[in-house]
């Protein structure tokens, strides 16, 4: 599909397709590393907020400043800043996840001079009244650093219309996962990769209109679509950067129905209300949303999350993807594990580095697990 | 004054003599097993090249991962000081020092009197070492001198993105069955040591005059890919880099 | 033989810390009320180390410490076996070992006491980390009690408005979880009298702190590791402070008698991050070979760190500041200042940073606080890369080689310095 190769371009460079926004609008880029990241007040504010992952370089400066025992993302992040590769960025935005994120936080602001940076410390408890105050609280502080370091006013005005845009994107998005869940041979999971991914980077203006001509290709192509044999599986995880899974995962048999990935669906899920105080209500959807381990909500959620999810898109198999040296990812591994067991769905463990194992190896881990199923 | 070092490495055993600052000799050994015995061995077949007895000699420092077993020395200095020190002789102004041995690499910045004022190693991992290349040497049933002529003659060298050195050889092995040329593969196997080597000396900042000492200097494919990562200009002294330890353990063996 | 012989220190007997003794009957006395806390009909709960004990001690209540729990198991070389049980359960060997190692312990009942008692409640603070989180939902799934987590945010540069009133408020709904768990009014009258002791305890364990400035120190940071337990675990009660008064007043004995931690101190070294429990003698024999002593640590002290911030007479309030913005839960550039301080304050010679594979939060940023250190006070740094817990990611011999190298350019620089 044409349209998809939009999305497809604008990953194979996504810093040339920031630069070029750059100079066609004379307007700011932000970067950021996570779903949490406020991107509704960023382009509230006329920036375009772009998703920024590791490198796909080797790793050489940014061992000055991390150990080895921390994780891709952050290495990586820090390797493209210090080699120059992000300077068309005006600044980032660092909403509090992790250790490893925040420590990636000060690091980059002592060595990177950027124009701005932005730490948005965001409650990691999300089940009390005062944490959804907070989160208020934290998201209107936010609001005036961005319109004070920016030089610009941000109206109620423009944050609703930013909503009612992230809002349908949003849907959209789901949308396209509802078709791809119902119908997997109509979209590769490359193709849905590159949909994720691009729509994180970008003009999000433009956004609406590309994805309805999607919806619209994908809903007159199911009419026609064939069963798919192919094994249901669902990645839970964190970050995927790797676009060749889902082919290897496609040649083996199986395709991907549905995710739980913080580049998947705790992207787009949950929106947001158009009453009252618009910044509130961000705050609302940040504070509700299907939580990141992280996060927390209730001592079971994830595991009761991801035990629905499976039953709601009939899966036969979880992959369990995520960084080494994650930390949250790897605590919950174990108990969710424990859910999926209890439930009867089996599951597999891929922990990845810079990069993915060799095409073979994926391969045969795939094959064995499907063939299992 | 006599004096004499010895270094004592995983693969190899130095051993040099001073006469004031004169090196009078210099011998380079296998250690084998036996780390005490190799420094007899080189101690007393180097003195017997330039026609002198134990006796003769006023003070001996041992250095290396074998510097305790040494008997016959006064003193077991590290190998850092001991790099340091006779880099600084060699070449008075040099400030880095970047010496990749057998099993470990490490780097160092001097102060402009010649002492060590920083350090940093790597002594966990046999990527960016010298055990790193003779384990790719083997995979690819290439002699390990010839590296680094072989790597100059390459203008594309091969991508290695392995991390550990047994998964970095399986892949050589599949560049190899991909039918890519050795001269563009050893240049890889180069670009992924000096790589290595490179984002450790950052932790120190290194600056020029830069000198690389160690078994591994010698090797020019290296020498260059690392002034790349770095880049800056290295000086390497062919006939001295691997007894470098050695001479500064005969310079620290003069001043006792 | 080159090896450097061993003297037999003269006044070895004469250097052991006497306190000692007394420590270890405290310790042992508090671990047996806190195991027989059942019979004797009360509440246990266990809580992070940098969490806020003051109100489980106003409502009698047995705070227990995992963590502390972790470093005995470190220190009794036990850390291994439980680690790899963790492994056997699904837990990546990557994760926390303290973490990792009370997983286990409490299936296992493992560990040098044979396990923990059991909690009635979980009080998770996370100012030092995130791991502490999903360690503490861990145990609240596997013992089914309440789980309450105090939300300290992060100051990077500053403490905001927003994340003052923000755990504020989350005191006020600490005091509601205990009154729950008790089913007692919150006792407000012992929270005053507590938080006195507490912030007293603060003043004379930093004045402990202090008694190392003096040339030579009469104490070393591998001293002031094993007399933390207390300030960690005791903090607030009259026990905790009758035991630092005696252990003050020894040290200023020792000073004033010419007893010295080190026989013959010429060298002095600040130490950064969590101590390497297992290996806590070796490196201080190591370091006294050296004629070397390290005088102070950026870890004890974290414990005295927020005396300033904490009023005795409106304690509710300061606990506020006081366990926000603690050593580990501010930005990387703020620590830096810190440690530059303490470089002053101590007068050393050098820095030792224990890179921890087991805690990313202290662990990541040393590097650029190696380069500050060089840049601003000149002074070189020493790697060991280890892990505080799991004595797997300990190289000895390698270690070995990094120290005497530290050391000899140490000793140079001091030589050429007139």
């Amino acid at each position: 599909m044409d349209i998809i190769n939009e999305f497809r371009n604008v990953l194979n460079d996504p810093y040339a397709y920031a630069g070029e926004w750059k100079k066609k609008n004379g307007k700011k880029v932000v970067g950021f590393f996570c779903s949490y990241a406020p991107e509704e007040l960023v382009l509230a504010a006329d920036c375009l907020p772009v998703r920024l992952f590791g490198t796909r370089d080797n790793i050489v400066h940014a061992d000055a400043h991390l150990q080895s025992y921390s994780c891709s993302l952050i290495r990586g992040a820090l390797e493209e800043a210090l080699t120059g590769r992000l300077d068309f960025l005006d600044g980032a935005v660092f909403p509090h996840t992790c250790d490893s994120i925040q420590r990636l936080s000060d690091i980059w602001r002592m060595n990177m001079k950027f124009s701005f940076h932005w730490d948005v410390v965001m409650p990691v408890k999300l089940n009390t009244e005062s944490a959804r105050e907070y989160m208020r609280d934290v998201l209107h502080d936010f609001r005036d650093e961005l319109s004070s370091g920016l030089g610009v006013e941000i109206s109620d005005e423009k944050i609703q219309e930013a909503i009612a845009l992230y809002n349908r994107i949003r849907s959209l998005l789901k949308k396209i996962y509802e078709i791809r869940s119902k119908f997997p041979s109509v979209i590769s999971g490359s193709d849905m990769h590159a949909i994720l991914r691009g729509s994180m980077i970008m003009d999000r203006h433009e956004l609406p209109g590309r994805l309805e001509k999607i919806v619209e290709h994908l809903e007159a192509e199911s009419a026609n679509a064939e069963d798919s044999s192919a094994m249901r599986l669902m990645f839970t995880g964190g970050i995927c950067d790797f676009p060749d899974i889902f082919t290897v995962i496609e040649e083996s048999g199986g395709v991907v129905a549905w995710d739980d990935l913080c580049t998947g669906s705790r992207y787009f899920e949950g929106s947001i209300s158009n009453a009252g105080d618009p910044v509130s209500a961000i705050a609302e959807r940040y504070t509700s949303r299907v939580i990141c381990p992280a996060k927390h909500a209730s001592v079971t959620s994830r595991g009761e999350n991801i035990t629905e999810l499976a039953k709601e898109h009939d899966i036969a198999g979880v992959i369990f993807l995520y960084l080494k040296f994650c930390d949250p990812h790897s605590w919950d591994y174990p108990y969710m594990k424990e859910y999926l067991d209890r439930a009867g769905v089996p599951s597999m463990l891929l922990e990845v580095e810079d990069r993915l194992p060799s095409e073979g190896q994926l391969r045969t881990r795939f094959e064995t697990f499907i063939q299992t199923l | 004054m006599i004096c004499a070092g010895i270094d004592i490495g995983s693969i190899s055993t130095k051993a040099v003599i001073l006469n004031g600052s004169d090196i009078k000799g210099k011998l380079v050994i296998s250690t084998g097993y036996n780390a005490s015995q190799a420094g007899d061995r080189v101690y007393d077949e180097l003195l017997d090249t330039i026609g002198m007895r134990r006796s003769d000699v006023d003070s001996v420092v041992s250095t290396g991962y074998g510097r305790n077993a040494v008997t016959f020395a006064d003193r077991a200095m590290t190998e850092i000081i001991c790099h340091g020190t006779g880099a600084h002789f060699l070449k008075p102004d040099v400030r880095s020092i970047i010496d990749i041995g057998g099993q470990d690499s490490k780097a160092m910045v001097l102060d402009p009197e010649g002492r060590v004022r920083e350090f940093v190693m790597n002594d966990k991992c046999a990527a960016g070492t010298g055990r790193f290349l003779e384990v790719m040497a083997r995979a690819l049933e290439s002699d390990l001198d010839s590296f680094g002529d072989l790597s100059l003659k390459s203008d594309n060298p091969s991508s290695i993105s392995s991390i550990c050195t047994v998964f970095a050889e399986s892949e050589v092995i599949s560049l190899i069955s991909k039918g890519e040329s050795r001269e563009d593969i050893i240049a890889g196997i180069h670009e992924s040591v000096a790589s290595r080597v490179a984002a450790l000396a950052k932790r120190i900042g290194v600056s020029e005059p830069v000198m690389m000492t160690g078994g591994v200097a010698i090797n020019i494919g290296v020498v260059r890919a690392l002034e790349r990562a770095l880049g800056l200009t290295i000086t390497v002294l062919p006939e001295y880099a691997q007894v470098n330890g050695a001479i500064g353990a005969a310079l620290i063996a003069s001043r006792l | 033989m080159a090896e450097e012989t061993k003297q037999k220190d003269p006044g070895a007997e004469e250097r052991k810390i006497k306190s000692v003794k007394r420590m270890k009957e405290i310790m042992t006395g508090y671990y047996i009320d806190a195991k027989t806390a059942r019979k004797n009909n009360n509440k246990v709960a266990w809580i992070t180390s940098g969490g806020p004990v003051e109100p489980l001690i106003a409502m009698d209540i047995i705070p227990v410490y995992p963590e502390n729990y972790g470093a005995m198991i470190g220190a009794s070389k036990m850390g291994v076996e439980l680690c790899e049980k963790a492994e056997e359960m699904g837990y990546s060997r990557e994760l926390c070992s303290y973490a990792r190692g009370d997983v286990a312990s409490a299936i296992v009942n493992g560990g040098p006491i044979g396990g923990l008692p059991e909690p009635d409640l979980l009080v998770c603070c996370n100012n030092i980390c995130g791991t502490v989180l999903k360690w503490y939902e861990i145990q609240a799934r596997y013992f089914n009690v309440p789980l309450f987590i105090f939300d300290t945010p992060i100051s990077h540069t500053n403490f905001s408005d927003s994340a003052r009133k923000y755990v504020r408020s989350q005191i006020d709904e600490y005091f509601e979880v205990l009154e729950s768990v008790t089913g007692e009014k919150f006792n407000y009258d012992k929270m005053g009298e507590v938080g006195k002791l507490s912030v007293e305890t603060q003043r004379l364990w930093q004045a402990i702190l202090d008694t190392t400035m003096h040339r030579p120190a009469p104490m070393s940071a591998f001293d002031a590791f094993f007399h933390l337990a207390l300030i960690v675990t005791l903090r607030g009660t009259q026990t905790c402070i009758d035991y630092y008064r005696e252990l003050l007043e020894e040290m200023n004995q020792r000073i004033a008698s010419g007893i010295s931690a080190v026989p013959e101190e010429k060298y002095r070294l600040l130490w950064d991050n969590l101590p390497i429990w297992y290996k806590t003698r070796w490196l201080s024999d190591k370091f006294a070979s050296h004629d070397t002593c390290l005088v102070a640590d950026t870890y004890t002290s974290a414990w005295s760190g927020s005396v300033d911030m904490l009023k005795e007479e409106d304690f509710i309030e300061s606990m506020v500041d006081g366990y926000s913005r603690i050593w580990l839960n501010i930005g990387t550039d703020i620590m830096a200042e810190g440690i530059l301080k303490m470089i002053d304050k101590y007068d050393v010679d050098g820095v030792v940073m224990h890179s921890n594979r087991s805690c990313k939060p202290y662990s990541l940023g040393q590097y650029d606080l190696q380069k500050i250190i060089m840049k601003e006070r000149n002074l070189p740094t020493l790697f060991i890369e280890a892990d505080m817990c799991d004595e797997r990611n300990f190289s000895e011999s390698q270690v070995e080689t990094r120290i005497d190298a530290f050391m000899e350019i140490v000793k140079e620089k001091k030589a050429s310095v007139k």
